[in-house]
């Protein structure tokens, strides 16, 4: 299976824009004209491939989680759909679908491990059982998903607060995320 | 684990362990040795082919999850570089509006 990564011209881009921004943050006041025009130019651009990137993954770990069930699949995307429309809100900008789509994708992550290890710790002799290492290996993934996931919450949390120009002490901001709750394929 | 002889003829042991040493232990000549050593290579196939299949397993698990760092990698780039022209400006870790703009 080849590994999920973007395009060697997108990480160009993305180390550009990395490169501009970190003149800016210098105080380079020339970069900052040139950092807008690379963001006008290249954000479309990442937006697109990043997101289109995010669906194929998403689409991996779906497959993974359902275990080749049609039904599973359904449910899994149909879940995808509803939290993606929730997080995503009403006419979501460019960058919010974009951290819309992390945080979509961190939960199937999340949701693909729980199902690995509650197979693996409810036992059955239909489940192939992993050795001590492994589930070692699973469980740390598992702690690494659930901490991406509130990250990725805060980040977009953080990018509609500083968007909306609000000071923090005024800013409500409710995303309507629960991992858990509602899930199809919940054992 | 294997066949050693004793007295010009062959007997099985098993090296079992314990904590981190590894004892001999005598199972037997003949048929019966014969019937472990198949019994013992059996198992070792089983344990062989178990850790290739999650060693995949896992290769597998973690090639479909390089997507989720290479999206965290482009959604950080392009949110600050966002807010960076949208006149914000990162102090000590905290993102601040800009009093005036560059």
């Amino acid at each position: 299976m080849k590994a999920l990564e973007l395009s060697k011209n997108m990480k160009k881009r993305l180390a550009q824009l990395q490169a501009l921004s970190d003149r800016v943050q210098d105080g380079d006041k020339a970069a900052r004209r040139e950092l807008r025009r690379a963001v006008r130019e290249s954000s479309p651009e990442v937006v697109a491939e990043a997101s289109e990137l995010a669906r194929k993954g998403q689409w991996a770990l779906i497959k993974t989680a359902a275990a080749g069930e049609p039904l599973a699949e359904e449910a899994l995307i149909a879940r995808l759909d509803l939290m993606r429309a929730e997080v995503a809100g009403e006419n979501p900008s460019a960058l919010e679908s974009l951290l819309t789509e992390k945080i979509v994708a961190v939960w199937i992550l999340s949701e693909v491990l729980e199902l690995l290890l509650t197979a693996q710790l409810a036992g059955g002799n239909d489940v192939q059982h992993v050795p001590h290492s492994f589930l070692k290996f699973y469980l740390g993934w598992q702690e690494q998903a659930h901490r991406r996931f509130s990250s990725a919450i805060r980040e977009l949390a953080k990018v509609r607060r500083l968007q909306s120009g609000v000071p923090r002490s005024q800013t409500n901001v409710q995303i309507n995320v629960s991992p858990y709750a509602n899930s199809e394929l919940r054992p | 684990m294997g066949w050693e002889e004793r007295r010009g003829r062959p007997y099985y042991y098993r090296s079992v362990r314990e904590g981190k040493r590894v004892r001999k232990e005598y199972v037997g000549g003949g048929a019966l040795g014969r019937l472990a050593a198949q019994l013992d290579e059996l198992e070792r196939q089983q344990r062989e082919e178990e850790t290739a299949y999650w060693r995949e397993n896992r290769k597998h698990f973690e090639q479909s999850a390089v997507f989720i760092g290479e999206l965290e990698e482009a959604t950080q780039i392009l949110s600050q570089a966002i807010l960076i022209t949208a006149g914000f400006h990162k102090r000590r870790g905290e993102w601040r509006r800009l009093r005036e703009s560059a």
